[in-house]
């Protein structure tokens, strides 16, 4: 009987002791860089579903990030990228699931039905502390979108910049640039969604949006219209770069960011992510560059 | 049932509808008892919220005292607005409304009680207010009022966010309080009109003298609740621009992530509204204690 006991008891120790190995080993394996081919086999282990890669964006996605509100045509260049880092990391299309993410609740404590968020969100050390960036795959600018009959369009350098009533979504880096950068002496109307600050906007409520140049072109060219669809806003110009950039957003700590920068990293260097930008976001490259 | 057996009888047994425990716990085990319940219930409480599974997360998401003291102050270089700075735009919101809704919901009730038959139309009008503006949300008013109105008017452009906000506020809360106060006028006995009329007061200053002081006084505690709700809906103003103290913690939230100047915000809302419960509490037991000494 005791005989039994310390056999059992040893087979405890020794069982507990290869499981722990075992972990440590597995871990061991994944802090060491990852190479593309040894995520190949580590991304399906990772995933929020297995054998699916889920990436989240908030609803409803824009021009030119996503065409039509479709982030799953592969088209516009957020739902390019996803796949493409799909394609690095050997998921094919087919397993590429997308969920709708409000940016308000992506950065919530608590777990997430998804395993990246691409979603323009820009990253900032603060929010780093709440939730896990990749590494950049859009360094931002931000730019000036002002109606065409506004004063702001003739008049904006720096001193003037301050005398303008500016409007912006709750949360962005535009906001940030307003308060930081510019000073108004007004304060800033800050809305819930971008939309209203639009509608703000087309009414004459506030002068100018300081929104990233691709979304404020898209605005610009696309978005604003009176009553009869004609176009009313102008792209005034877009701010010197501040080394801001976006990432993708992971919960706190997902193992999955270090196989997916590597993937972002392989994009980088043979030239596709550059290619993509090109194909999507290229016409923004030539809009004047003003001084705050 | 006679007026001196209902005095007698409150007088000797325990008024069940009054607060008077000391009645159901009797002396030191009373006080024990008490003490004992309270303190079992606190720690309920505490260990739901301590040891949830996600308690961690939370106490460092909503519950950090350096993130609150950021979004207390604010920090214009990342974009954050200090809380403090948006109490001014709640409070002056509501004292303004709060006058506004007062005096319109008085002249509602005034002109959907008046017999003339020449105020016909205004008491159709009055009434399709009341009905429309206790059923839209204060959200849509809000909406509707906030960008509605200056696509009308483009003169209007330029009027600051909260004045469109005190202009909601006072039309969806006149709505409610004139029916408040129409059902306060006409709880007063219509002995009261009939003495005041055959005394030879005009109907206005039978109005005046003799039917509202009466009628307010009924009406005090059902008006401050209609308070209390107006000034949380203050922050509403949020959605067309207006930066108040939600609108400041949901900056802090979004630029750094952490909830805790929501926290801070409604704590602030706390300080606010309790002593306005409490008021309104008081006010309704010195009313009904003044019934009863009237009864007896």
């Amino acid at each position: 009987m005791r005989n039994l006991r310390l056999t059992l008891a040893g087979l405890v120790t020794l069982s507990t002791m290869a499981t722990v190995s075992l972990a440590t080993g597995s871990t061991a394996g994944a802090s060491a860089a990852p190479t593309l081919s040894s995520c190949k086999t580590t991304v399906t282990s990772q995933e929020h579903t297995k054998g699916k890669l889920t990436v989240a964006t908030d609803d409803p996605g824009y021009t030119p990030w996503f065409v039509n509100n479709t982030p799953s045509n592969g088209k516009g260049y957020e739902s390019a990228v996803a796949y493409a880092i799909a394609g690095e990391l050997g998921v094919a299309k087919s397993n590429v699931v997308w969920v709708h993410e409000p940016f308000d609740s992506s950065y919530e404590p608590g777990p997430k039905a998804f395993d990246f968020d691409i979603n323009e969100i820009s990253y900032t050390a603060a929010r780093a502390k709440a939730v896990t960036f990749s590494v950049s795959y859009y360094d931002v600018q931000q730019s000036i979108v002002a109606l065409k009959t506004d004063a702001i369009v003739k008049k904006h350098s720096a001193s003037e910049l301050k005398t303008y009533t500016y409007g912006d979504q709750i949360g962005t880096t535009g906001l940030a640039y307003i308060t930081n950068k510019i000073k108004p002496t007004h304060a800033p109307r800050i809305y819930s969604t971008l939309d209203e600050a639009v509608l703000a906007l087309q009414n004459g409520q506030i002068d100018a949006i300081v929104i990233d140049t691709p979304d404020g072109q898209y605005m610009a060219s696309a978005q604003i219209t009176n009553a009869k669809k004609k176009l009313i806003a102008t792209q005034v110009g877009q701010f010197p770069s501040v080394g801001e950039h976006y990432g993708l957003l992971f919960t706190k700590g997902n193992p999955l960011v270090a196989c997916v920068n590597v993937a972002i990293k392989a994009l980088k260097s043979s030239g596709k992510l550059a290619a993509l930008q090109q194909k999507w976001l290229g016409i923004y490259t030539s809009v004047p560059t003003i001084k705050p | 049932m006679s007026l001196s057996t209902d005095g007698d009888s409150s007088e000797e047994t325990p008024n069940l509808l009054s607060p008077r425990r000391h009645l159901l716990f009797v002396g030191r085990r009373g006080v024990v008892a008490s003490t004992v319940s309270t303190a079992l219930v606190l720690l309920v409480i505490i260990g739901l919220l301590y040891f949830a599974p996600g308690g961690v997360r939370v106490r460092a998401s909503y519950f950090n005292l350096h993130d609150m003291w950021v979004a207390w102050n604010g920090d214009p270089s990342k974009g954050i607005l200090a809380i403090r700075d948006g109490i001014w735009t709640n409070v002056w919101m509501f004292l303004v409304s709060e006058v506004l809704v007062l005096l319109f919901g008085l002249a509602l009730a005034w002109t959907r009680i008046t017999k003339s038959a020449v105020l016909l139309p205004f008491r159709v009008l009055a009434t399709a207010y009341s009905d429309i503006f206790r059923g839209v949300p204060v959200l849509l008013v809000m909406f509707l009022v906030g960008f509605g109105l200056p696509a009308l008017y483009s003169n209007l452009a330029t009027v600051p966010p909260p004045v469109f906000g005190v202009i909601t506020l006072t039309l969806s809360y006149s709505a409610y309080v004139s029916e408040v106060f129409r059902a306060g006028i006409l709880s007063v006995p219509n002995g009261q009109l009939l003495a005041a009329r055959s005394l030879g007061l005009t109907q206005s200053s039978t109005m005046r003298r003799i039917i509202l002081p009466q009628a307010v006084r009924t009406v005090i505690p059902p008006l401050l609740n209609d308070f209390i709700s107006l000034q949380k809906d203050t922050v509403l103003v949020s959605v067309i621009g207006g930066v108040e103290i939600a609108r400041s913690a949901q900056i802090y939230q979004s630029t750094v992530f952490n909830e805790s100047g929501l926290v801070l915000a409604a704590g602030f809302f706390l300080l606010l509204t309790i002593p306005m419960t409490r008021l309104t509490d008081l006010l309704i037991a010195r009313d009904r204690e003044r019934r009863l000494a009237a009864a007896r």
